[in-house]
C-alpha cells in the first residue's frame, strides 16, 4: 500500500487494518508519535491527516490511503506548526514530553484551522491528556501562537 | 511528484527516531568511550572501565570529573547526570549546578543518563535511585564539589598553556582569563590538557559564594525543550537496534498463575508476521517483526491457566485470591480488630480521649491507585557477542535492576550494560518491583530467540501488573477542649506500607512511609498517637508520587477539619493556632493565604453566580513544606476546582521556574485521585484495563494553578513531590464546606453531589 | 430477561390450577426406546455444527469454565438462575440422558424426571429442529465433549415461585408443536435459512418482539412481528426485515452474508449480545448456510409505517454543523476520532453512527448500553479484533451521555429520537462494563 507521509510516498506492507500508528512508527521508524493507550483515550499518537487532527492508533492504514499524513517529525516544516514549538518552548510546556507530539500536532491542527481561537475553541480542541499535568502551559502557549495574552492566568 | 522510497526506514531529511545510542548532537553514548579524535576531558577512564571497578569504595561517588563531564572543541559540554530524567527538570538542574561552578552556561550542557558504575552512587554519598524528591538536595553539595574541580583543572591547564600561576587565572563563562595579558582560552580548547590532569580532592576547592550565583537560584531554562516539543526525545519505548523483532505478552488474569497450556498455538504462529510463541513466567509472548503483529497475535493465544502453586510465595510474589475484591477489602480494614503499634506517641491520648467531654471519631479511607504514566513499559533486551547484554529501559535505579539481572542471568554485573532512556512519566513507577518490570521477559525472549527483543506491554498488560499505591483504612479519634481546641488525636492506620510491601513486612519494625502524613504534623496537639494495624495487601504495593503522604495527608488533614467544625472554629485558623510556636509553618500557611486573597471559607456567591468554598491542607513532605487552598464549586453535580493556591518552603532553591512547573504538575495528580481515581478489583481482576475505566486527569478538570516559593534557607527540601499531598485534603475541605456532606474517602466521583 | 421472568413466573402463578397429568407428563419423542450405538466420528462433527447453530455454549459455559459445565447466571427479582451442566457427565450432567430424554429436553423443555425448563432455554425455537440434527447434536454432546464433575448451582428462586409445573401449560398454548416443514414453493437455499432462523440459530428470541405473555409474536414469516426487532437485556435487536431504517433493507444478501461470518461490513460491526452470538456461533457457520439466511432474510418484507421516513445521509449536520448543541463537543473529544466528525466510521473496520439502526431504532438502550459499558471483544477465527469499544461510564455523565447520544441520532440525518438522562441512569445501574480481554468460549 502506498502511503503519503510528510510529503513523501511510501510503499509500506501492512495490512489495511493496521492502526496508522504502528506503520509510523515500526514500518517507517519514525517515533515522534507516541503509544499511551492504543484506545483513542489520551491522544498521544495524534497526527494530521488532510489538516485535520486524528487519533493514529484508531486511523486503519486503509483510511488514509490517498490522503496526506503529517506527523510531528514535520511539524516545523508548516509555519503554523514552527510557531507552535517555538511557543511550546518559549513556554517551557514539556515536562516528561511523552504526550507533547501529540500536544503540538492538535494545537497546529487548532490553529491552522482557527487562527484566532476562543478559550472555548482551545477546551474543545485540547483535549489530549497529559499525566504531568502541563495543561496550563500548554493553554498559555496556544494563546500566545493565537496572538494574545490569556487573560485569566 | 513525491519520490517513492522503498526503504521506508531511510527518510532522509527528517529526523526519523535517531539510533537508540546516539544523542541528538551526534555524541557517543556509554561503552564507546572518548569521541572519536574530539580533545575532550572525560571519559579518560572509559566507562567501561569505570563500571568494571568492583571495588566500589575505592571511588568516591561524585568526585571524578572524567566520569561526569566531557567538554567539546565547539565549547559545549556533556554532562553524564546520575539521575534520570522523567519529566521533573533534573538534567536542567544538574547543568545548572554543575555549570555554575564549573563556570559554563547551563544552556551549553547536553546532559544525558548516566551508564551504571560506582561513580554515580550520590544519593547520600552512597545509592543510586531517582526517587524520594532527592535528587537535587542529596547531590547538591557532590555536584557543586565536581563543577569546581573541573574548574580548578581547566584553571590548571590553561597556567601551563599560557606560562602563567594559576593564582593569576580567573573565569568567565566557557573560558579561563589572564586579565593581566587579556589573554582567554576556551574550555574546548583546554580540554585535551584538562583530561590528563588529577582531578584535584573534592575539599580543596572552592566553592562561588551563593550571592555569586548566576544560575542556581534562576528560572533557567529546561534543556530538553525543543526536543520534547518536536517528536526527537527518544523513550524506552523508542529505541532501536539493529536486526531487533518486536514482543508482546498476554499476562495470566490473576498474579500467581502459570501457563498450563496453549489451545491454538498452530492458528497463531500462522499469523502474519509472527516469529514464535512463547511460554513465560506467568505470560504468553508472541515475537514478531513488527510490534502490532505481536500485539494482535499474543491476544489471539488461548491459554489455559494453572491456578498458583506453592512455588509462587518463594518467588517473592504475591498470589491474587480468585474472589479478591478492593470493596471487601475496604471494608476488612475498616473493621479489623486490634489497636496497632505506636509510631508516634505524645503524652497521653487514651487518657485524655477517655476523659474528654467531646470527642470526634470518623473512619477515613485511601483508595488503590495506578501510576498511569503515559508511556507503556518497555525493554530492548540484546545479548552481544562477548557474552554481555545490553538494555535499554525505564529505570529509577540502574543498579539495582543491573544487579537483579546479573543474579537472574549469572552474569556478571559488568557484563549487564543498563541504558536508561528518559523516562514517559513515573510517579514512582519505574523502580525494580518483582512481576512488574518487563526486563525478565524481554530478557527470556532474547536468550530464546537469539535476537535482540524489544518487548512493550500494552496498556492493558501494564494496568494488570502495574502495582498498587496501597489503600488504607484509618480509624481518628480526637478530643477537644471547652474552648474546641484539639488536646489529643489517636489516628490507627489499618494498612500495609508501600515499602512493607516491597521488600518484606518486618513485625519488628515499622514502615516508616505507612504513615508518613500522619506521623510527622507539626501541630501542637499535646496528646497524640498514631499507630498502624498491619494488615497483608492482597496486591502487590508501590511508591506512588509522594509515597505515604499521597493518602495519609487527605486523611490526617481532613479529619482535622472534622475537629475544626465540632469544635466551632475556622480550620484556617485553627491551623494557625496550632502552629503558632512554628514560625516557618505559620509563614507558609499565611503565605498560602494572602495570595488567595486573605483567607475565606465561604461558601459564598462568586461573581458568575456560582456558590462556592475554599478549603485548606497542609503537608510536609520529603523535607519541603507545602501550604494549599482550594476554591470549589458544583456543577451539573461534578466538582469543579476553580483556583488552586500553594506555597512551598523548600528551604532553598536551584530553579525556580522547574518548581513552579513542578507545582502544577503535583497539582493536577493530586487533583486526579481526590476527583477520579480509584483502581477497582473485582473477582480477583482489575476492572479498569485501560484510561476509559481509568479516568486521569483530564484538561477540561484543570484548575488554574498558583504557587508561591517561600525561601525559608533552611535545609533543602524536595520538589517533585511535596506538591502533591496537600491538595486532596485542600479539595475535600472545601467540597466539605460546601455541601455539608462530610467527605472521608477519595474520589469524590463516588459521591452524589446536588447540582 | 429480568422482565421476562418476572412476567412469567407471575403467569405461571396465575395458572397455578392446571390439571396434574398435563403439567406432569413427560411428552414422547420419535427416539423412545432406541438404545444406545456408538456414533460415528462425522456425525459427531455434524453435531458440532449444530451445536454452533444453536449456540449452546452460549449459556452453558461461562469464560471460566469448562466447557458446557454449566454457565450464565440470569437474574430476576426472585433470584437467580442457572444454566446447567449439560456435559456428559453422568452425575451431575446429562451423562445418563438417552437419546429420547435429550430430545425431549432441548425440543420440549422437559427433563428426564418431569421437570419443565424455563424457557430461557430457547425450545420455542428448538421444537423446529429435525430429528437428524437432534441425533447429530445428542452424538456431539455425548461424545464430543467432556464429561464436567461440576454441581449445577441452585436457582435463587424460593418456593412457591419455583415451581416448575405451570410452565406445561405456557407450553402448550406458546410452543409450536412439530419440527419446520419445508414451503414447497420456495427454493431450497429459501427453505434451508429459514429453518437456520428459525429452528437452532434462534434468532428471534431476541430479535422478535414479545408479547405479555412473554411468547415471541411470531415464529415464522407468517407474522409481520416476527423478527421486527424487539428490547432484551439492556440491548435492542434490530429488525431483520427489509425495513430502510431499523432493518436490513439497505444491506445487499453480501453485506448479511459479510455480517455473520466476519462480524463486521460497511455498515455496521456486531456488538452486545451480537457480538457474542457472531464469536460463539454464526461465524462457524457453513458459507453456504450464511448465504441461506441472507437470502431468507431479505424475504422478508419491511413496514414502512413502523419504520419512518427513510435515512438519507445529510452532510449539513455533520459534527462542524450543529456544533452549538450539547453533546457536539462531547462527541467530538471522546467518538469523533474513532467513528468520524462526518459520523461514517472508518471502512469496515470502526462501523459508522451515520444511518445505523442504533441510530434511527427509536428504543436507544443499544446506544446507551454501548456507550456506558463498551462492547465485548469481536474474535474471528481465533483473532481478536483490532478496534474496541471503550466504556464511557467512567468518565462522561448520565447528562453527558444522554447529551451526545441525542447529538448522534439528530446528526447526519438521523432521527432516532432524543434521550434523557433518566434512560442512562436506569441502565447504568443494571449493567456492567464489557471485558477489555477477548472472551472466546470453548467447546471442546
Ligand atoms: S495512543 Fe492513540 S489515543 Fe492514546
Ligand atoms: S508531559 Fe508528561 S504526559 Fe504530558
Amino acid at each position: 500500500m502506498q502511503l503519503q507521509i510528510n510529503n513523501k510516498t511510501h510503499e509500506v506492507d501492512a495490512d489495511g487494518d493496521t492502526p496508522l500508528l504502528w506503520v509510523i512508527r515500526d514500518n517507517l521508524g519514525m517515533t515522534g508519535t507516541k503509544y499511551g493507550c492504543g484506545l483513542a483515550q489520551c491522544g498521544a499518537c495524534s497526527v494530521l491527516v488532510d489538516g485535520e487532527i486524528v487519533r493514529s492508533c484508531v486511523t486503519p492504514l486503509d483510511s488514509v490511503i490517498g490522503r496526506s499524513v503529517t506527523t510531528i517529525e514535520a511539524i516545523e516544516t508548516d509555519p503554523v506548526g514552527k510557531a507552535v514549538v517555538a511557543a511550546w518552548v518559549n513556554h517551557q510546556v514539556p515536562q516528561c514530553g511523552y504526550c507533547q507530539s501529540g500536544q503540538v500536532m492538535a494545537a497546529t491542527a487548532l490553529l491552522k484551522q482557527t487562527p484566532n481561537p476562543t478559550e472555548d475553541d482551545i477546551a474543545a480542541a485540547m483535549v489530549n491528556l497529559c499525566r504531568c499535568g502541563t495543561y496550563n502551559f500548554i493553554k498559555t502557549a496556544v494563546n500566545e501562537v493565537a496572538g494574545r495574552k490569556e487573560a485569566s492566568l | 511528484m513525491n519520490e517513492i522510497l522503498r526503504h521506508p526506514s531511510a527518510e532522509a531529511e527528517l529526523p526519523t527516531g535517531a539510533p537508540v545510542n546516539m544523542s541528538r548532537r551526534g555524541f557517543l553514548l556509554g561503552s564507546a568511550g572518548v569521541a572519536a579524535g574530539a580533545l575532550v576531558i572525560g571519559f579518560g577512564l572509559p566507562v567501561g572501565t569505570a563500571r568494571a571497578q568492583d571495588a566500589a569504595a575505592k571511588v568516591a561517588p561524585g568526585t571524578r570529573v572524567p566520569a561526569f563531564l566531557e567538554i567539546r572543541p565547539d565549547n559545549t559540554a556533556r554532562l553524564m547526570s546520575p539521575f534520570v530524567e522523567g519529566g521533573q527538570g533534573v538534567f536542567t538542574a544538574m547543568a545548572q549546578i554543575v555549570g555554575e561552578e564549573l563556570d559554563m552556561d547551563p544552556q551549553s550542557f547536553v546532559v544525558e543518563n548516566a551508564p551504571t558504575g560506582p561513580d554515580y552512587l550520590v544519593v547520600f554519598g552512597k545509592m543510586r535511585i531517582t526517587g524520594g524528591s532527592m535528587s537535587v538536595r542529596t547531590s547538591y553539595d557532590t555536584m557543586r564539589h565536581l563543577g569546581a574541580s573541573a574548574r580548578a583543572m581547566m584553571i590548571e591547564a590553561a597556567a601551563t598553556r599560557l606560562g602563567v600561576p594559576a593564582a593569576e587565572l580567573t573565569t568567565e563563562p566557557g573560558q579561563v582569563v589572564h586579565a593581566a595579558s587579556s589573554r582567554k582560552v576556551s574550555y574546548g580548547e583546554l580540554a585535551g590538557d584538562a583530561l590528563n590532569l588529577p582531578v584535584p580532592a573534592a575539599d580543596s576547592v572552592k566553592l562561588r559564594d551563593p550571592s555569586q550565583f548566576r544560575w542556581i537560584g534562576k528560572p533557567v531554562k529546561r534543556l530538553d525543550m525543543y526536543d520534547k516539543s518536536t517528536g526527537r526525545a527518544i523513550y524506552g519505548i523508542d529505541t532501536k537496534v539493529d536486526g531487533m523483532l518486536h514482543a508482546a505478552v498476554q499476562h495470566a488474569p490473576r498474579l500467581g498463575m502459570t501457563v498450563a497450556s496453549i489451545r491454538n498455538e498452530d492458528v497463531v504462529k500462522a499469523m502474519k508476521g509472527v516469529h514464535s510463541v512463547h511460554k513465560l513466567d506467568g505470560a504468553v509472548a508472541v515475537v514478531a517483526e513488527r510490534w502490532w503483529n505481536a500485539k494482535r497475535a499474543v491476544e489471539a493465544l488461548q491459554v489455559q491457566w494453572n491456578e498458583a502453586g506453592a512455588e509462587a510465595k518463594g518467588k517473592g510474589i504475591r498470589v491474587m485470591p480468585a474472589d479478591f475484591s478492593t470493596a471487601a477489602f475496604a471494608d476488612r480494614l475498616a473493621k479489623e480488630p486490634g489497636a496497632g503499634k505506636d509510631a508516634e506517641k505524645e503524652g497521653d491520648a487514651a487518657g485524655v480521649l477517655a476523659s474528654a467531654k467531646t470527642v470526634v471519631s470518623a473512619t477515613y479511607h485511601s483508595q488503590y491507585l495506578h501510576h498511569a504514566q503515559l508511556e507503556p513499559p518497555s525493554t530492548l533486551a540484546r545479548f552481544n557477542d562477548d557474552g554481555s547484554l545490553d538494555l535499554w529501559m525505564p529505570n529509577q535505579a540502574p543498579e539495582m535492576f543491573q544487579a537483579d539481572i546479573a543474579k537472574m542471568t549469572g552474569l556478571d554485573a559488568s557484563k549487564v550494560n543498563v541504558h536508561s532512556p528518559l523516562l514517559g512519566g513515573f510517579f514512582g513507577r519505574h523502580f525494580l518491583y518483582k512481576s512488574a518490570n518487563p526486563y525478565p521477559q524481554a530478557i527470556q525472549l532474547a536468550k530464546e530467540t537469539g535476537k535482540p527483543i524489544k518487548l512493550i506491554w500494552t496498556r492493558e498488560e501494564e494496568f494488570l501488573r502495574d502495582p498498587m499505591r496501597p489503600m488504607a483504612a484509618v480509624r481518628f479519634r480526637g478530643a477537644l477542649d471547652e474552648t474546641g481546641m484539639p488536646i489529643a488525636i489517636e489516628a490507627i492506620s489499618v494498612c500495609e506500607g508501600p515499602t512493607e510491601g516491597i521488600s518484606g513486612h518486618n513485625p519488628d519494625k515499622m514502615d516508616p512511609t505507612a504513615l508518613e502524613g500522619l506521623t510527622g504534623k507539626d501541630y501542637a496537639i499535646p496528646n497524640k498517637r498514631i499507630a498502624q494495624l498491619y494488615v497483608e495487601n492482597p496486591t502487590m504495593l508501590a511508591y506512588w508520587r509522594s509515597v505515604g503522604n499521597s493518602m495519609n495527608d487527605f486523611l490526617y488533614e481532613s479529619f482535622l477539619d472534622e475537629l475544626a467544625d465540632k469544635g466551632g472554629q475556622d480550620p484556617y485558623e485553627l491551623r494557625l493556632k496550632l502552629l503558632k510556636d512554628n514560625p516557618r509553618l505559620s509563614n507558609l500557611l499565611k503565605a498560602a493565604g494572602e495570595m488567595s486573597g486573605g483567607w475565606k471559607r465561604g461558601p459564598y456567591t462568586a461573581a458568575d453566580g456560582t456558590r462556592r468554598a475554599r478549603g485548606v491542607g497542609m503537608a510536609s513532605p520529603f523535607g519541603s513544606y507545602t501550604a494549599a487552598i482550594a476554591e470549589v464549586s458544583i456543577k451539573a453535580g461534578e466538582i469543579v476546582v476553580h483556583e488552586v493556591w500553594e506555597a512551598i518552603d523548600p528551604g532553598s532553591i536551584v530553579n525556580p521556574a522547574i518548581i513552579d512547573a513542578q507545582i502544577q504538575s503535583a497539582v493536577a495528580l493530586g487533583l486526579s485521585q481526590v476527583l477520579l481515581e480509584e483502581a477497582v478489583y473485582e473477582k480477583g481482576v482489575p476492572v479498569a484495563r485501560n484510561y476509559d475505566l481509568y479516568p486521569i486527569l483530564p484538561p477540561s478538570r484543570m484548575p488554574r494553578v498558583h504557587a508561591r516559593i517561600v525561601e525559608s534557607g533552611e535545609k533543602m527540601g524536595g520538589i517533585g513531590e511535596p506538591g502533591l499531598p496537600a491538595i486532596p485534603p485542600a479539595v475535600a475541605n472545601a467540597v466539605s464546606t460546601l455541601t455539608g456532606q462530610r467527605i472521608r474517602s477519595m474520589p469524590l466521583s463516588h459521591y452524589t453531589f446536588e447540582a | 430477561m429480568k422482565k421476562f421472568l418476572l412476567t412469567l413466573i407471575a403467569i405461571i402463578v396465575i395458572a397455578g390450577g392446571g390439571l396434574f397429568w398435563f403439567v406432569t407428563h413427560k411428552p414422547g419423542s420419535p427416539f423412545d426406546g432406541e438404545t444406545a450405538s456408538a456414533a460415528p466420528a462425522d456425525l459427531v462433527h455434524r453435531g458440532e455444527m449444530v451445536a454452533r447453530q444453536a449456540d449452546c455454549v452460549a449459556c452453558h459455559s461461562t469464560p471460566d469454565s469448562k466447557p458446557f459445565s454449566g454457565g450464565l447466571e440470569m437474574g430476576t427479582p426472585l433470584g437467580s438462575i442457572f444454566a446447567t451442566n449439560i456435559s456428559p457427565d453422568k452425575q451431575t450432567g446429562i451423562g445418563n440422558y438417552t437419546l429420547a430424554d435429550f430430545d425431549r429436553a432441548v425440543r420440549h423443555g422437559v427433563t428426564p424426571d418431569g421437570k419443565r425448563l424455563y424457557p430461557a432455554m430457547p425450545y420455542p425455537s428448538y421444537v423446529k429442529m429435525t430429528d437428524d440434527d437432534i441425533r447429530a447434536l445428542y452424538a456431539f454432546m455425548m461424545n464430543g465433549v467432556q464429561p464436567q464433575n461440576v454441581p449445577n448451582k441452585p436457582s435463587g428462586i424460593e418456593w412457591p415461585m419455583n415451581m416448575r409445573w405451570p410452565l406445561a401449560l405456557w407450553n402448550a398454548v406458546f410452543v409450536p408443536s412439530g419440527t419446520y416443514a419445508a414451503k414447497p414453493q420456495q427454493d431450497e437455499q429459501w427453505n434451508r435459512g429459514a429453518y437456520l432462523v428459525q429452528a437452532a440459530g434462534h434468532c428471534g428470541a431476541c430479535h422478535t418482539p414479545r408479547s405479555v405473555t412473554m411468547n415471541e409474536k411470531a415464529l415464522d414469516e407468517g407474522g409481520t412481528d416476527f423478527l421486527a426487532g424487539a428490547l432484551l437485556d439492556g440491548w435492542y435487536a434490530p429488525s431483520l426485515r427489509q425495513d430502510h431504517n431499523t432493518g436490513l433493507a439497505r444491506w445487499s444478501e453480501d453485506d448479511i452474508f459479510a455480517f455473520l461470518k466476519n462480524g463486521r461490513n460497511k455498515h455496521a460491526v456486531v456488538f452486545g449480545s451480537m457480538a457474542e452470538a457472531y464469536n460463539n456461533s454464526t461465524q462457524f457457520m457453513t458459507d453456504d448456510d450464511l448465504k441461506a439466511i441472507s437470502h431468507y432474510l431479505k424475504s422478508l418484507p419491511g413496514d414502512p409505517a413502523r419504520d419512518g421516513q427513510p435515512w438519507a445521509y445529510v452532510a449539513a449536520t455533520s459534527a462542524t454543523g450543529n456544533a452549538g448543541k450539547p453533546g457536539a463537543q462531547t462527541y467530538a473529544a471522546k467518538c469523533g476520532f474513532c467513528h468520524g466528525t462526518d459520523g461514517r466510521g472508518k471502512n469496515e473496520w470502526i462501523p459508522p453512527l451515520a444511518g445505523a439502526a442504533s441510530s434511527l431504532i427509536s428504543h436507544s438502550e443499544s446506544q446507551v448500553n454501548v456507550t456506558l459499558n463498551g462492547s465485548a471483544r469481536v474474535v474471528t477465527a481465533d483473532i481478536p479484533d483490532a478496534y474496541r469499544m471503550p466504556s464511557f461510564r467512567e468518565q462522561l455523565s448520565d447528562r453527558q451521555i444522554a447529551d451526545v447520544i441525542s447529538y448522534v441520532r439528530s446528526s447526519w440525518g438521523n432521527h432516532g429520537g432524543p434521550v434523557t438522562p433518566e434512560d442512562v441512569k436506569a441502565l447504568r445501574e443494571h449493567t456492567d462494563p464489557a471485558s477489555s480481554n477477548p472472551i472466546v468460549l470453548q467447546m471442546r
